[in-house]
């Protein structure tokens, strides 16, 4: 079975394809994004593991603010005291209560799983209310019964106490990684930020000379590199940019420059072309633009309302040559450098612009075609 | 020697016996039955609930694990938020809270259905030994640790009085 066919057409278009997503992560995004990190980095440093701080060391004004073992403690000690002051039955139902609080507060089961004095003491505080209640034993054996239990809630603080340190350290080491962890975090991610960030001005210093690059081609590209005025190209695109503007178009030819540039060699011809683009720019209005079409052919181009100022152009225009006495040993009719002038007037929106230049042109084969070194202006048709 | 005295009084008079038992039991029992009441404090006014008719009260029965007990109970008590419009006629910005054992807190956000004031557990009354008459659960604490206690501290014990506070 054959394979289908892939053009190499294809295989570029689809490679194009593969690449095209990576254009969407700039270095930019990336710096952004790096930046964006290191602040979510800080915040959550900022919300998070603050309170987690305040959890761990602020217990003081809450229910597991002071142990409850302490707690627990200090009531029995109450109970004890009453059971042996005893004056009267009030310090004794006192005493119950105190007990009974005490038993409350002990009678948890983080002390039942770690302290097993908790069960025996907790037996000996319901036996002691018991006691009290049917006031069978003496309060004075009673208050040395809660000894006992005395001892294992002091024990429980002392342990507790222990595994809050313990805890505390243990949070304290972790805390510490955390921070190490942070800081080089954060130091990298801040790296990685600048690096994108130079990354990205280099990015944006190479297209920026590029795009000069073009332009300057681009420019280029519009100019005679010889006389450093526009090309026909340029002519082209100046009369598209004056779609609304009546135009005057003259085209220039120098006669016998052919003959010129034999005589004289090409360096010669080189330089009078340059110096005739000067005269033909001087000759011609300010806002008139000049252009060479190749060889000895030149154009101008201006803002023309009508026939009798093109043709006062094209008089000055050869009024001026024939005044700057360019030396021409090998003309036939002539000493001097000469012009065969054809021109038109139009308006590029109503006639396009090879209309326009066919019109000129013909009429600079009429001038050529009746001896040269003069003008003729033909409308377009 | 008036001990003396009373002694021989009592074996000679049996019903001063129980006279002086009933005595003894009166004296006990204003302690045993004051556990028993809940001081609710609104401005100027006072009045104390029986815990006994917050247990008839105490229609919602649900199984929580306690943290401090470290198993699953059967707890019964009502919404506290109900308990609040119920008493209050409205739910308070904050509550003042005084416990049995001496403990003061002020808190907040008790309009949260979450929180249920309990009355009793595994079918027994709450009594002070059990952190009673009456105490206050979350019945969904969500992911906390339940080995943290620190992470309970608001599940309030041994409930004395609830005074409103509405402007701290």
């Amino acid at each position: 079975m054959k394979q289908p066919f892939v053009s190499s057409s294809d295989s570029c278009a689809s490679s194009a394809k593969r690449k095209r997503p990576g254009r969407y992560v700039t270095w930019l995004s990336l710096s952004l994004m790096s930046f964006m990190a290191l602040m979510i980095l800080i915040i959550y440093e900022a919300r998070w593991v603050f309170p987690e701080i305040q959890a761990y060391f602020s217990q003081s004004g809450n229910l597991t603010g002071q142990q409850l073992a302490t707690r627990s403690r200090l009531y029995l000690q109450d109970a004890q005291v009453r059971l042996l002051e005893m004056p009267n039955q009030d310090a004794s139902s006192d005493a119950i209560v105190d007990i009974e609080l005490a038993y409350g507060l002990f009678d948890v089961d983080i002390y039942h799983q770690h302290y097993d004095c908790t069960s025996a003491s907790l037996s000996v505080l319901d036996e002691t209310v018991t006691a009290l209640e049917s006031n069978s034993v003496p309060p004075v054996v009673l208050a040395r019964e809660l000894l006992d239990p005395i001892n294992c809630l002091t024990r429980i603080e002392m342990g507790q106490l222990d595994r809050r340190g313990e805890a505390i350290n243990t949070f304290a080491e972790r805390t510490r990684w955390h921070h190490q962890v942070l800081i080089y975090t954060g130091v990298l991610i801040f790296l990685l930020g600048l690096l994108f960030w130079w990354l990205h001005e280099r990015q944006l210093r190479r297209a920026e000379k590029a795009t000069q690059d073009t332009l300057r081609w681009m420019k280029r590209a519009m100019r005679d590199p010889l006389t450093d005025i526009g090309n026909r190209s340029a002519l082209q695109q100046d009369v598209m940019r004056q779609q609304q503007q009546s135009l005057g178009l003259v085209i220039v030819d120098i006669d016998f420059f052919k003959q010129y540039n034999d005589a004289l060699g090409h360096p010669a011809g080189d330089t009078l072309l340059c110096r005739l683009a000067r005269v033909i720019a001087d000759a011609l209005p300010e806002e008139a633009t000049l252009y060479r079409l190749g060889g000895d052919e030149f154009a101008a181009l201006m803002p023309c309302e009508n026939h009798a100022t093109l043709q006062y152009y094209c008089q000055q225009l050869r009024k001026r040559v024939q005044e700057a006495q360019f030396p021409h040993l090998t003309h036939p009719n002539n000493d001097q450098v000469t012009l065969s002038i054809g021109a038109t007037w139009f308006m590029p929106k109503q006639a396009g612009f090879p209309q326009a230049y066919e019109a000129a042109d013909k009429a600079l084969y009429q001038v050529k075609t009746a001896g040269r070194d003069d003008w003729r202006i033909i409308a377009v048709a | 020697m008036a001990a003396a005295t009373s002694k021989r009084c009592l074996r000679r008079y049996p019903t001063a016996r129980w006279a002086l038992g009933a005595f003894v039991c009166a004296l006990l029992l204003p302690m045993v039955s004051e556990a028993q009441t809940l001081r609710l404090i609104d401005g100027d006014e006072v009045h104390e609930v029986d815990v006994e008719q917050l247990r008839q009260h105490s229609t919602s029965r649900f199984q929580l694990f306690d943290p401090y007990q470290g198993e699953t109970v059967e707890m019964q008590g009502m919404p506290f938020a109900d308990f609040l419009v119920r008493q209050f006629g409205r739910v308070p910005p904050t509550l003042r809270f005084t416990a049995w054992d001496g403990y003061e807190v002020t808190l907040g956000g008790w309009g949260n259905p979450n929180w249920y004031l309990v009355t009793s557990e595994n079918g027994q009354p709450l009594s002070l030994r059990s952190r009673g008459p009456v105490r206050l659960v979350e019945r969904d604490y969500g992911n906390r640790d339940v080995t943290a206690l620190r992470e309970f501290n608001d599940w309030i014990w041994m409930i004395r009085s609830i005074e409103a506070v509405d402007k701290l």
